[in-house]
């Protein structure tokens, strides 16, 4: 032969059919390989359990002849049919499955091939018949398996088992996801599982004879019983002497069977007793005993049990915005503010802790310490925290735009140790995720809201003779505050306000003081809220799919902006 | 036999005899397109090609087009004062990195704007050239107590802008917020930014009081002298409504500069309605109207039109209001025609998500604005044509982007010859 030439497909029409010689009964069902007639010389069981020739092969017929019967094969010589047919696929004898035999008057013809198998001229073949092999009869590569034309024995062959396409594409897939959770898990503990562990499970031991309440929650965080989480902010600046207070103490409430949660903001500035300190200001109890005399505070002074605490330090947020490159936002109008927390030390010119802030109206880049700024200024404008919450929910916006972004891929592991030393908490990663899909789930009517300032509080000074002496206080008005918690909470006799007695002071209730004016009352929301709320929904991509909501990261972040806001708005 | 296998509908996966020869087809090569064009669009291409002058403030590199334009662009990049050249030129003129509000004077010659620290700015003044800051008046003071308040005398100062003449700056400031405290009552720190004026040549004197702020909105913005008309300004002013001062009511107003330093004592600040008010609006409560411009006739205003949901903005113009209406500001009749203009002769010319500080170019023929495009603030230009028998006003052409990478959106470029 010359050359080598494009094979033709062959066609079925020119295949030579195999004439099968008749059975001497009805043929009602496969006999299955035990009871077929064989002649054990021709086909044993071979390496794979596959039946091929026997050690005598196929004996020395001519070709057409079948010595051992109408099913046997002929022997081939050689290699037959494709040459890379696997070792151990083929019984002794080197016949292949699909080599070739030949039939009384009808030639050399194309063995059967093995079940299961493909051939590029559109009918099954062995293994590797994509490719090389022998050429048969008539030169013509991969029309009819090659023969050497040695041997052409009638001796039978039986079908060797494959394994089916379908098991095939099964095992494939299930590797498929078996490789890519392991790159996944792996990826997860390069890149956030050190930051992440350092961010969830940050057990706060409790004092002894102090109750646990989660000693029934059995079944995890929202498994039945209402829960109490304890979220506490501070500005993570050191100029308190090394000793971070807390400027927000809220208490999130969740009810997981009437699906309802409450927010209850207790101002900073609360004048009560800390155990074993005396009368302080709520937020020194942070930085004097960390969060278990937070908590201890509140238990004791409310009478509201504490689950679990999530602490927040406000350099965290202004970290995740500059990560994420800042937030590009719509300024409502002029923020001028001169009374501004300052977060960033004090120093010989400025011992009040206050800043100024003057931002320019209209569209513009906010960095992080400016979009802080931006949503945390109590005096920009006169309808209070509904204009807060209006400027939070810009920023937000503007932040889940960024975070929906598939470029933030590249930015969660930073983000992840952002947070890291800013964000703390003792629920497990999994209570954060379960927590936060519960609160985006939540219809936001049932969400309800007690700020306990005027009229549960009065403005005053602290009295000579108690460590805040001359300080700017607030005083818990008892009579309408144990009334509203006790419904908030549910928490029937045991709502408390036990701001008079301390177990390690002075128990003096101070007269309270009032120089001033008490704080705006809360006004009727405005179309700028409802307007930017809708903006914010409309936003396309929900977060479930964003890149953020990788590796539980999302949930962290909502976490922490729910401190930093003080609200539940950031779902 | 036809080939129904899929692998051989797909080129270069078989080879040698037997196979068809590999060829793209037209799939493939629609996906090759698509990648190109995607590829395109990461390394950047396609945008405005020109010259890389600066980092803006959201770390892109900021490119500038310059062969769109004539005449000179001054603007801030990641507050930076820079001038932009049409002829291919672009000049870092101030980089301390907290420059805000340029504004060159009408001869050419100075720059005014403002720095800006932590507790206050400072109003300076640089050659349109380059070279020394000069500080024209400092807002450096203290924080102090005043009974169990915390008091301050620092000032914020706030976009300057030029007299006809030269001879005169106007600017915002709140320097007046102790004085007004103590004979109004109201709590200084909401006291905001109102409309001052001092002589360039003398700048250190006490400023003129130009036009008030009503507290606890931020004040007023944008103040800035009618071309040809000394006795006109404008400007943008925020306050909540009387009814309920829950919602805000952002406004166009204009004043006569000298009424109140003339009329000592008939107006105060922070209580609305109460005696004398110099000022009168020019467009309703009802949308929120901000950032004026006049063209460089003074016949014409472009603005900002923002909806009360904050979902889109547009850029207006319409004709200013009748020479009068300043005159007699508390005038029934007058605040009716002096809102003519806006109800009945407003053009709409574009709208976009953020756009925002509209500047004319010198020959009125085109107006320069910053809009947000792909993550970024950038100027952009369009020519406007004018229809003296309707009096409106439409663009013509499609818009040309003159930056890209982001530029200061809060500071108002200036467009000179």
């Amino acid at each position: 032969m010359q050359g080598r030439e494009t094979p033709r497909p062959a066609d079925l029409t020119e295949q030579q059919t195999v004439k099968q010689p008749s059975f001497p009964g009805p043929i009602t069902a496969f006999p299955g390989p035990n009871k077929l007639p064989r002649t054990p010389d021709v086909y044993v069981q071979g390496q794979h359990g596959r039946y091929g020739p026997g050690a005598g092969g196929l004996g020395q017929s001519l070709p057409g002849s079948f010595p051992n019967g109408p099913l046997s094969m002929p022997q081939a010589g050689g290699p037959m049919g494709p040459a890379s047919f696997p070792q151990g696929f083929n019984a002794p004898g080197g016949m292949n499955p699909g080599a070739p035999f030949s039939m009384p008057g009808a030639g050399m013809i194309a063995a059967p091939p093995a079940p299961g198998t493909f051939h590029p001229n559109g009918f099954p073949a062995g293994p590797g018949s994509f490719g090389d092999g022998p050429q048969g009869p008539g030169g013509r590569r991969g029309e009819r398996y090659g023969s050497s034309g040695k041997g052409s024995g009638g001796k039978k062959r039986k079908k060797k088992r494959r394994v089916p396409i379908w098991a095939r594409v099964v095992i494939g897939i299930l590797l498929f996801f078996l490789i890519l959770g392991g790159t996944g898990f792996a990826y997860y503990q390069i890149n956030f599982a050190g930051a992440v562990n350092h961010i969830v499970g940050q057990q706060v031991q409790r004092a002894p004879g102090e109750e646990d309440p989660n000693a029934n929650l059995n079944n995890g965080i929202l498994s039945g019983p209402r829960i109490n989480i304890l979220l506490l902010g501070s500005d993570t600046d050191q100029k308190f002497q090394g000793q971070y207070i807390a400027q927000t103490d809220i208490v999130v409430t969740i009810d997981p069977a009437s699906h309802t949660v409450g927010m209850l903001s207790i101002p900073r500035d609360f004048y009560i007793p800390v155990p074993g300190y005396g009368l302080h200001k709520l937020d020194e109890a942070f930085g004097l005993g960390g969060v278990d005399l937070s908590r201890r505070t509140i238990e004791q002074d409310f009478g509201i049990p504490i689950n679990y605490y999530a602490w927040v330090g406000l350099d965290g947020f202004i970290k995740v915005i500059n990560e994420v490159g800042g937030v590009d936002v719509d300024v409502l109008h002029p923020i001028v503010d001169d009374n501004y927390p300052d977060d960033v030390g004090a120093n010989a010119n400025n011992p009040y802790a206050f800043k100024r802030l003057y931002l320019p109206p209209g569209p513009q880049h906010l960095d992080g310490q400016t979009a802080l700024e931006y949503v945390r200024s109590r005096h920009a404008d006169l309808v209070g925290d509904f204009g807060r919450s209006a400027r939070q929910q810009q920023v937000l916006g503007a932040l889940k735009a960024k975070l929906a972004n598939p470029d933030v891929f590249g930015h969660l592991s930073a983000i992840a140790n952002d947070l890291q030393g800013y964000l703390k908490t003792d629920m497990q990663l999994s209570d954060v995720l379960k927590l936060m899909y519960f609160a985006r789930s939540l219809d936001v009517n049932k969400i309800n809201k007690l700020i306990l300032g005027p009229p549960y509080s009065t403005s005053g000074v602290a009295p000579a003779g108690t460590p805040d002496a001359g300080a700017d206080v607030v005083f818990p008005n008892c009579a309408k505050i144990i009334p509203a918690i006790s419904q908030m909470l549910q928490l029937g006799d045991k709502a408390a306000c036990n701001v008079v007695g301390d177990s390690g002071g002075s128990s003096q209730l101070p007269v309270a003081y009032t120089t001033g004016q008490p704080s705006p009352l809360a006004v009727s929301i405005n179309n700028t809220v409802d307007g930017l709320g809708n903006l914010t929904n409309s936003l396309p991509g929900g977060l479930n799919s964003a890149p953020s909501s990788l590796f539980g990261i999302q949930s962290l972040l909502d976490l922490m902006l729910m401190g930093v806001f003080e609200s539940t708005d950031v779902f | 036999m036809e080939q129904t296998s899929i692998f051989w509908s797909l080129p270069f996966l078989h080879s040698g005899e037997g196979r068809p020869t590999p060829k793209l087809k037209g799939g493939t090569l629609l996906l090759l397109a698509l990648l190109a064009l995607s590829v395109q669009g990461c390394l950047g291409f396609g945008g405005p090609s020109g010259q890389q002058v600066a980092t803006g403030s959201n770390g892109q590199q900021v490119s500038v087009n310059q062969d769109v334009f004539k005449g000179n662009f001054y603007l801030t990049i990641n507050h930076n004062l820079y001038v932009l050249n049409g002829n291919n030129t672009t000049k870092e003129l101030v980089s301390t990195g907290n420059v805000y509000d340029p504004a060159v004077s009408p001869d050419g010659k100075w720059v005014a704007f403002i720095e800006k620290y932590k507790e206050y700015s400072d109003l300076c003044v640089v050659s349109t050239s380059g070279g020394k800051v000069r500080v024209l008046r400092t807002g450096a003071g203290k924080f102090y107590y005043n009974g169990p308040f915390i008091h301050n005398t620092f000032a914020w100062y706030a976009q300057p802008s030029w007299s006809a003449d030269g001879s005169t700056l106007l600017f915002l400031s709140d320097l007046e917020k102790e004085d007004w405290y103590q004979q109004t009552g109201r709590d200084a720190p909401m006291l905001d930014l109102q409309v001052f004026s001092v002589p360039f040549n003398n700048p250190t004197v006490k400023p003129k009081d130009v036009a008030y702020a009503t507290f606890g909105d931020g004040g007023d913005r944008d103040a800035s002298y009618r071309p040809g008309h000394p006795d006109q300004i404008i400007y943008t002013h925020y306050t909540y409504d009387a009814a309920t001062q829950t919602q805000q009511d952002i406004q166009l107003y204009m004043e006569n500069p000298n009424t109140i330093s003339a009329h000592p004592g008939m107006y105060y600040p922070g209580s609305p309605g109460g005696g004398f008010d110099p000022s009168i609006a020019i467009t309703t409560p009802d949308l929120e109207n901000i950032q004026p411009a006049f063209s460089p006739d003074g016949n014409a205003i472009a603005y900002i039109q923002r909806n009360k949901n904050q979902t889109q903005m547009s850029l207006m113009v319409m004709p200013t209001p009748p020479d009068s209406i300043t005159q007699t500001p508390n005038d029934p009749k007058t605040e009716a025609l002096a809102l003519q203009s806006y109800k009945t002769q407003s053009s709409h010319l574009l709208s976009q998500t953020y756009i925002e500080q509209p500047v004319w170019s010198p020959d009125g023929k085109q107006i320069a604005y910053i809009q947000y495009t792909g993550g970024a603030f950038d100027l952009w230009i369009v020519k406007v044509n004018y229809d003296a028998k309707t009096q409106k006003y439409s663009i013509a052409g499609s818009p040309i982007q003159v930056t890209s990478g982001g530029i200061d959106g809060e500071s108002r470029p200036v467009w000179t010859t």
